[in-house]
């Protein structure tokens, strides 16, 4: 069923406005909205799948603690995505010797275990890549290409000149481009 | 050839051109090789970040909502500055209404002893608080001005300003700072108004 967008982010507003209230259930409906997003945008700075349910979880309480001071002059998700990332700093800094990029789950493919391997190695290597960036220049790069923000959502998440987003895509994009060279040999 | 494009390249790549930039930059790709060879090289890192897998779903996401609620403080933290603020907000109108009650008392009990005065109501102690006759009625400066010069007008004019215009200062500050409690009103009731757009409806929503 399609849901005109315009309606869609009334209703959000709606929800917000209950659950600023106090409304439980109303915010329970916010972090069932926002559950993916903020779990994937975790998981992508931090690598672990256990550590990103528990930053994520941590993430929605700190909301729910500083709902009252939200305005709806930006999108509810980008709020709750800056709780995100100053989360998986925490997390990032509690767990820094327990992070293990090794670990990190990929799902089977179904067919050719030869393609299913080389999709799960290349999968692991692009996500040693992303981790092995400085946390501030994964931060932007995760956003942009994972979640979709703009330049000036970036800025207003993170809380940085929209030109120091730009120049930590180029760097991020830069370092990501000599890591994962052999992939690129391969396609061009 | 024109200049190499490679400065707005990524923006170009991520959409955040405007419709003049983007043309500018398509027509230096559509003539330059090497432009056109970069633009490529970065949707093949998109494409390659997104073969990187998602997030393992390890809690249901009903699941993962219950354990949130569980978690939660019984309420959101408000900080005591915000609350005291919101009661106060609300409080406009009645701090209003009542400021404004009392000058109107505060103007009528003064015009009743200033009337009973000049009727010889009260003693002769109070009697010296009247402004001295003549000068201070404007009628009588006004009706004067058929053989007042200039000078003189501008004199009778700085004497009513001095008063408080031809009202006298008691009315002149009675009718302003009604003025002034409206329009506050006014503007109250206009955030009033505003904030009651987004007034939240019933959700039903699942357990939580």
């Amino acid at each position: 069923m399609n849901t005109d967008p315009a309606t869609a982010a009334d209703r959000e507003l709606e929800i917000i406005a209950q659950a600023q209230q106090g409304d439980r259930r109303a915010f329970g409906e916010l972090v069932r909205r926002h559950r993916k997003g903020v779990v994937n945008v975790v998981y992508r700075l931090c690598g672990n799948a256990n550590l990103a349910e528990d930053a994520a979880q941590e993430a929605f309480i700190r909301a729910w603690q500083h709902l009252p001071s939200y305005r709806p002059r930006s999108p509810f998700r980008n709020w709750v995505y800056r709780i995100a990332t100053n989360a998986a700093r925490d997390v990032l800094r509690r767990e820094r010797e327990t992070v293990d990029v090794d670990a990190i789950s990929v799902p089977a493919s179904n067919g050719n275990p030869e393609a299913a391997l080389e999709t799960t190695e290349r999968s692991r290597t692009v996500q040693q890549a992303v981790l092995a960036l400085p946390p501030a220049s994964r931060e932007v790069l995760v956003l942009r290409e994972y979640e979709n923000l703009s330049y000036q959502e970036i800025a207003d998440t993170l809380n940085i000149p929209i030109g120091t987003v730009m120049s930590r895509l180029n760097y991020a994009r830069g370092k990501l481009r000599q890591s994962l060279a052999p992939y690129f040999q391969e396609e061009l | 050839m024109t200049q190499h494009v490679t400065a707005r390249l990524h923006a170009y790549h991520d959409g955040e051109l405007s419709d003049h930039q983007r043309r500018q930059v398509d027509t230096h790709l559509a003539q330059c090789e090497a432009c056109r060879a970069e633009l490529e090289t970065l949707r093949q890192l998109t494409a390659l970040l997104h073969q990187a897998a998602a997030a393992p779903t390890i809690t249901s996401p009903d699941r993962f909502v219950a354990q949130v609620g569980l978690r939660l403080p019984r309420r959101p933290a408000e900080p005591a500055w915000q609350r005291v603020l919101k009661v106060g907000w609300r409080l406009t109108p009645v701090g209003l209404l009542g400021a404004w009650a009392f000058l109107q008392a505060a103007f009528l009990v003064s015009g009743i002893l200033l009337g009973a005065l000049y009727l010889g109501l009260g003693s002769e102690t109070w009697a010296g608080l009247l402004p001295a006759s003549g000068s201070g009625s404007w009628l009588a400066q006004a009706l004067s001005l058929s053989d007042a010069s200039l000078s003189d007008i501008g004199q009778v004019g700085a004497q009513l300003l001095r008063g408080g215009g031809p009202l006298g200062w008691g009315v002149t500050l009675n009718r302003a700072s009604s003025v002034l409690i409206g329009l506050l009103y006014l503007s109250w009731l206009a955030s009033w108004w505003a904030s009651r757009q987004h007034r939240p409806g019933l959700i039903k929503t699942g357990s939580f």
